[in-house]
Parts: C-alpha cells; structure tokens; sequence
C-alpha cells in the first residue's frame, strides 16, 4: 500500500501558496537582481568579509534555473503544496533591461499551465503606463490564457490607487479575480515611496467588490497591513518574506503576530519562490510555518485551514473559470 | 590540507570569528545552534562562506557544490559541510 505525501506530514493539512514566481532569469532583469545584491555587499563588507557582488549575483541566478517549474513542482510535492500562485511583475516598463516583453512572459507562464496542469494560477501583472495595449493584454489573460488575478508592482512608480488602473479593477470586478500587490521594501533600482499599504485604500474603497492581497504584509507594515485587514472587507495579506526573520527568529514570530490579532480569514501562507532559495527548499518554509512549536501552533484546525489554503483557495475559486 | 580535529578547530575558529558581540559569551561546541544560539542570519552564513573559502584558498561554486544554508542547523552541520567541501577540492586537485 502506497503512502502519499499528506499521510506522512504531522498535520495533514492542504496547503496553497499564494505568492511565488519562476525561478528564471528571462522574468527578472538584471538590474534589480544586481542592485538588490548590492545591499548584501554592503552588509558583508561592514563585516569584513572578502565578498564579491560578482559572486553574490552568480550564487543567486545559478537557483534560477527552472524556467517550466519541474523542479518547483517537485518542491511542492515534497512538503504537501498542491497548488502554487505564480506571480509575473511587470518590470518592463520601469526598467528596460528584461529579456522578455510582458505578452512573452504572459506566454512561458501559460505554457507552464499547461506543463502542470491543476497545479498553478497565473497572475498577471501589468504596468498602467503601458495604456490600452496592457488592458488589452490582461483582459486577454484573463479569457484566453486562464490567468485569475492581477499582480501589481508599484514601486516601478505608480500607485494603486492611480486612477489609469480603474479598468483593470472594473475587469478584476466583472471576472471575479483578486488583485496582488508588492508593498514594502524591494531592490533598491525601483522607488520604495510606492511601497506603502496605505496606498491601496482609495482604490480598495472605491471597487468593494475587488479583493486586494498585500504580499509581504507580515513583514512590511505590519500594523498597517493588520489595520486594513481588519477594517476593509476586501482587504487580505499574505506572509511570504517571513523567511528574511526565520536567521535571528527561528520561531518566525512575524507570522504568530499577525495570526494573533483575529485576522485569519484574511491570512494567506506564501513563500516567494525563488527569492530565498539561498536560505532554504520549500519544505523548510513548510515546516518553519507548521512546525509541531511553530507559529500556528495555537490556532485551531479550522484556523490552519484558513491560512494554509482555504483564503486564497475561496478569493481563486469565485473568479470565472476558463480553459488555459 | 589534512581534514582532521585541527581542520575542525580552525572552522569552529571562523564561527567564533564570526559571532554577533551579544552571542560572544556562548561556549561554542558542535552541538552549539547557529542561529539559537549564535545568532546567525543568513548574510552571517554567507560570511561564513566567503571567509572559508579566504581561508583555504578555494572557490566553492567552481566546485560544483550547492550550499543549503537552512540545513546548516548546528556547529557540527557547518563541521561536516567544511569537511565535504574539502574532500571534494583535494579530489579536484589531485
């Protein structure tokens, strides 16, 4: 008799990650990589190690090598993610160094769809400097390619409330499908006055029927994030970047705050593959999250459920549903 | 280079080194944990790294070898790592 993955983990509970991306450098310009590294090399050197950023960037693009996501699928296998939400930020306006133009990239990750059937959603993310050939461009990926949400990038310069993203929350309102966005710090090339929650609650106010997922919001502005949650009915977070405290907080403490304060129906596990793929594999974000002493330790089941897959499964489940 | 006890003195040596000033009074043995008890985030395993390449002259990605930084749990996990990588740079060498 066969064992399957979910029998062999403690707490057989499905899990969803709500926010990754391919690990390929074809999505991800150079530049940001490059300034992003430059924080490493100024951390490593105050300490006095002989650190090159040469190096640093060739250690973290050799785990950017899976650009069909076999080798995330088998991640996901190993440590019970049955289903994982591949996020494209659209850079390509903001920085002009990207390999591909966003239709390109629209296209390798419909392609990864259809490689894996049942075990993604894409998200499609646009720049609304693009104009009509980018809501064009999202509508498509919506009816067409089977994409169920839109990923925003705002620190490549605009807002989320910036009233040239109207029609595409008028487009996420009519297909039912959530709206991602980055807040927070991110790689230094981009402009971090964009970053805040904050930003969302005009936009978040005027389109009630759009539901809005803060990445990073249990690190990044937290009491921000948890405020919005709490009092905006469309308002979610989810906890990818928690692995940046798991070094000095093994205990991922960022995570127990914010499934503390009676937000759990608006909690959504995530990881942000590939980014930490330096620090660790899926299944050890897995279990810093369900560890037996871990962060969830003091919800109840149905709490878990919540955070680990039934937010984003509920959020996933209302947008229509095309063939990809 | 000879992968014995003294080999595995110099490495714990470069954790010592390498250790936040709050963390210097922990008695360091190889059941020690890096990051409970030491305090090391990853940009202080990334230290680590490069200065045991400094140190032994070597460059572990021409090696071919992949560093799991959340594997490296304890004082010995680093020891037996170290020693790893060694063994596969004098087989290079030789």
């Amino acid at each position: 008799m066969s064992r399957n993955i979910e029998d062999e983990r403690p707490d057989a509970f499905e899990i969803v990650d709500a926010h990754c991306h391919i690990a390929s450098e074809e999505h991800n310009p150079m530049s940001f990589v490059e300034a992003s590294v430059a924080n490493m090399v100024v951390a490593l050197s105050a300490q006095g190690a002989p650190v090159s950023a040469k190096k640093l960037t060739a250690m973290f693009m050799s785990k950017m090598q899976d650009p069909l996501c076999d080798a995330l699928v088998a991640e996901m296998d190993e440590c019970g993610i049955s289903k994982t939400v591949l996020l494209i930020p659209d850079f390509t306006y903001a920085l002009k160094d990207c390999k591909l133009t966003i239709e390109e990239s629209y296209h390798r990750h419909r392609e990864v769809l259809q490689r894996h059937p049942g075990r993604f959603e894409v998200f499609g993310g646009i720049d609304p400097r693009w104009g009509r050939d980018s809501l064009a461009l999202f509508e498509r990926s919506l009816v067409e390619f089977g994409f169920r949400g839109l990923k925003l990038y705002p620190p490549c310069g605009y807002s989320p409330s910036d009233r040239s993203l109207f029609p595409y929350y008028e487009l996420c309102a009519h297909h039912h499908v959530p709206v991602l966005l980055h807040i927070g710090p991110t790689s230094p090339v981009l402009d971090f006055n964009f970053a805040s929650p904050f930003l969302v609650d005009d936009a978040a106010r005027l389109f009630p029927n759009v539901n809005f997922i803060l990445a990073h919001g249990a690190v990044s502005f937290v009491e921000e994030c948890i405020m919005l949650c709490r009092f905006r009915p469309n308002v979610y977070l989810d906890i990818s970047g928690f692995q940046t405290t798991l070094g000095y907080d093994p205990a991922a403490t960022a995570v127990k705050k914010v499934v503390s304060v009676g937000i759990n129906h608006k909690v959504m596990f995530g990881t942000d593959f590939p980014v930490f793929r330096l620090q660790g594999t899926q299944k050890d974000f897995v279990e810093a999250v369900t560890a037996e002493n871990g962060p969830l330790a003091e919800l109840n089941d149905r709490e878990k459920l919540l955070v680990l897959h039934q937010n984003i499964s509920r959020l996933l489940e209302t947008a229509v549903s095309v063939a990809a | 280079m000879q992968i014995d006890t003294q080999f595995d003195e110099q490495i714990m040596g470069l954790i010592a080194s390498g250790v936040a000033g709050k963390f210097k009074k922990v008695k360091i043995t190889r059941e020690t944990s890096l990051q409970k008890e030491l305090g090391m985030d990853s940009i202080g395993m990334l230290s680590l790294v490069f200065r045991f390449e400094e140190l032994f002259g070597i460059d572990i990605a021409q090696l071919g070898i992949e560093i799991n930084v959340a594997k490296l749990k304890t004082v010995e996990d680093l020891i037996a790592a170290a020693r790893s990588i060694m063994s596969k740079a004098q087989v290079g060498q030789a």
